[in-house]
């Protein structure tokens, strides 16, 4: 299990903030392991249980390791109306994985965003910080060669 | 020779990055990196200074670089996306660099400490500025109240979290001009007499967050914040919409789960830690450097009788020219979707359109000379919510729309009230069975119960709306829900 102690240590104050330490927690090891809830809720003097509901809460915190890359597809409304759902379907039939999941080689894990203000350019996807629009399920998969 | 290329996230998912290394082997060229002007069917779109003023040449591929200064480029003032255009909360995007200071000026915020902060109040009441964020409350009434408000702390909160699916305007100021935003948090801070801000940005925003953070690090070493004792800091969301809707932010911010607070008490009056708090969306801080500059009077002579200003919409989904068009209120949808947005793409047909995100009712063709504003969306039965304008094509099934809308409310509710919590899941299984063609009509008829029970017994819009686009589509479509 990583060691969260020096994140902790930086995240106790009077005040403590579950979330930005949830964050940072999950910015350094990638997600946050579910047993060590307790330790956090220690360090910061705060409830188990605040803690647990909290990261229960967010879409983006994760209690499960990603993959090398992580892929944010967008849902919402424009890219709905420009039909991104068959490339959808086409990157987790090439990816061997569903939404949600992580592909076999642990190179992508697909998570599901609702908009990343690229609406102009619908539909949208972003691997790790950077955005990709106007693809389609033909050559959606081309977007992903430069992630190793 | 200097040339202009964006460095904004979309233009960038353009190509504007390969562009401008394309360019960098070109030894003449100075490459200067500036926001996106919002046009974004034109990206990546590489402008030159000319007699003219900028001039640009669109859609520009990287490998066309080594000769693409040969050719005769278009001055901006000349292209019609532009012309109609009213540009003043968006005046920089495209122009200016996003992290230079000296291009900005901060000159409403010295204007603005130089007034007294009374005045500062009455010029934005007179102003009628509504907020942009959705509820459209005036500001000018929620900054004095803030302002009467004893307490030894008080904040002013960006609402940064734009969860409206097809909407970029927040992104486009976060990215393109961030100072703006300072600008009107300070001027509002010297307002009201707050030391503290924040701005809650989303994180699907990650090219916003950096570009604000270097903003607010440059503006504080500048000592701008300084005069007035100004503490400004960026919080990041964490994939929650319901964290757009300003108590459920506040608690977010506070580090807990983004659960939405009953009101009264008003966050101006009790917010942040309990403290009077303003919270306001990015464009309506973004105006407040016009009205402060321009006057309250300039503000309210444009627009409508009841929505003053400009808005700033945004186009998406299926329409030809999608962008950012800033315009003052009472053009109507159908002016904007085929005068500034081309209308349908090639090979596409007019279905439907959203206006206000994902709590925004559908609208049919019949529909489509209704007049921007407030008052005349609420008559037709829709919102303006935050300015955003979806277009469907044919080829959109509305019942499978309807299932996203209501999954997406399920997903996506904070869970305090039943209705909203339960009724969106069921509501979504009822959409479930008509889309495989099984829904009778008592489904239909449930389906209408569960959408009034939402509409009734919801503390937020979000259980109180989401209703709306599916029980619109129903009115408009209603032979799509039929049994097969
Ligand atoms: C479900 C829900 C989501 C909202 N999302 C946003 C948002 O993403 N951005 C925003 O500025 N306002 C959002 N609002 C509106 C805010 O509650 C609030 O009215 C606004 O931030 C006030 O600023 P304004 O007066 O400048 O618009 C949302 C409201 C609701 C009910
Ligand atoms: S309507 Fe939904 S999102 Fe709003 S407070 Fe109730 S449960 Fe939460
Ligand atoms: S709806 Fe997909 S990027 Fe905005």
């Amino acid at each position: 299990m990583p060691d969260l102690a020096p994140i902790l240590q930086e995240c106790r104050s009077s005040q403590p903030n579950i979330l930005a330490t949830l964050q940072k927690i999950q910015e350094v090891f990638g997600y946050v392991p579910r047993d060590s809830v307790p330790e956090i809720a220690h360090a910061l003097g705060v409830t188990d249980s605040d803690v647990a509901g909290v990261l229960s809460f967010y879409h983006d915190l994760r209690t499960e390791p990603p993959g090398r890359h992580v892929i944010r597809f967008c849902l919402g409304d424009s890219c709905l109306a420009t039909h991104c759902e068959k490339s959808l379907a086409a990157l987790e039939k090439k990816l061997g994985c569903k939404l949600g999941g992580t592909s076999k080689d642990k190179r992508f894990t697909i998570e599901k965003v609702y908009c990343l203000g690229n609406c102009a350019l619908s539909p949208s996807l972003m691997v790790d910080h950077d955005v990709h629009g106007r693809f389609t399920s033909g050559n959606v998969m081309s977007l992903l060669k430069d992630y190793k | 020779m200097k040339v202009y290329i964006p460095d904004d996230s979309s233009a960038c998912a353009a190509g504007a990055d390969r562009v401008a290394s394309a360019f960098e082997k070109i030894k003449e060229v100075e490459i200067v990196r500036t926001s996106s002007r919002g046009a974004f069917f034109l990206e990546p779109l590489v402008e030159v200074d000319t007699p003219q003023g900028r001039a640009g040449y669109s859609n520009v591929p990287p490998s066309q670089v080594p000769v693409l200064l040969k050719k005769t480029p278009e001055p901006i003032s000349q292209m019609s996306f532009f012309t109609k255009q009213t540009r003043f909360t968006f005046a920089n995007a495209g122009v200016t660099e996003p992290m230079s200071i000296e291009q900005h000026g901060f000159k409403a915020l010295n204007k603005a400490r130089g007034m007294d902060p009374q005045k500062i109040l009455d010029e934005m009441k007179k102003a009628n500025l509504r907020g942009r964020g959705g509820a459209a409350f005036p500001a000018g009434i929620k900054w004095q109240t803030t302002k009467d408000t004893a307490s030894d702390l008080k904040y002013v909160v960006a609402n940064a979290d734009e969860g409206d699916p097809g909407t970029y305007s927040d992104r486009m100021i976060l990215e393109g001009d961030p100072y703006r935003l300072i600008e009107g948090m300070a001027i509002c801070a010297h307002a009201v007499g707050a030391k503290k801000g924040f701005v809650y940005v989303r994180s699907e925003y990650p090219a916003g967050i950096t570009k604000l953070r270097n903003a607010i690090a440059h503006a504080t070493e500048a000592g701008i914040l300084e005069e007035d004792f100004f503490e400004l800091k960026v919080f990041v969301g964490a994939g929650a919409y319901i964290c757009g809707e300003e108590t459920a932010l506040l608690e977010s911010l506070e580090g807990k789960r983004g659960m939405v607070r009953p009101k009264p008490p008003f966050p101006a009056i009790q917010g942040l830690w309990q403290k009077p708090t303003v919270i306001n969306n990015v464009v309506t801080f973004a105006t407040v450097p016009d009205v402060i500059l321009r006057g309250g009077d300039w503000h309210a002579s444009l627009g409508t009788e009841k929505s003053k200003g400009t808005i700033p919409l945004q186009l998406a989904g299926q329409v030809k020219n999608a962008g950012l068009v800033e315009v003052p209120f009472g053009v109507t949808l159908e002016e904007v979707i085929w005068g500034y947005g081309g209308g349908m793409p090639k090979g596409a047909k007019f279905k439907a359109v959203q206006v206000g995100g994902p709590l925004g009712s559908i609208f049919p063709k019949s529909l489509l000379k209704t007049k921007i504003c407030f008052d005349e969306f609420i008559k037709v039965g829709g919102i303006l919510g935050h300015g955003g304008i979806v277009v469907y094509d044919d080829d959109t099934n509305m019942v499978n729309l309807s299932r996203h809308f209501m999954e997406f409310t399920a997903e996506e509710s904070c869970g305090k009230c039943t209705p909203c919590r339960i009724g969106s899941t069921r509501a979504k299984e009822i959409l479930e069975v008509i889309l495989a063609g099984q829904g009778t009509k008592e489904d239909l008829a449930l389906l209408d119960e569960l959408g009034e029970t939402m509409k009734l017994g919801s503390l937020c819009a979000l259980g109180g709306l989401a209703p709306m686009p599916v029980q619109t589509a129903i009115q408009y479509f209603g032979n799509e829900f039929q049994r097969k």
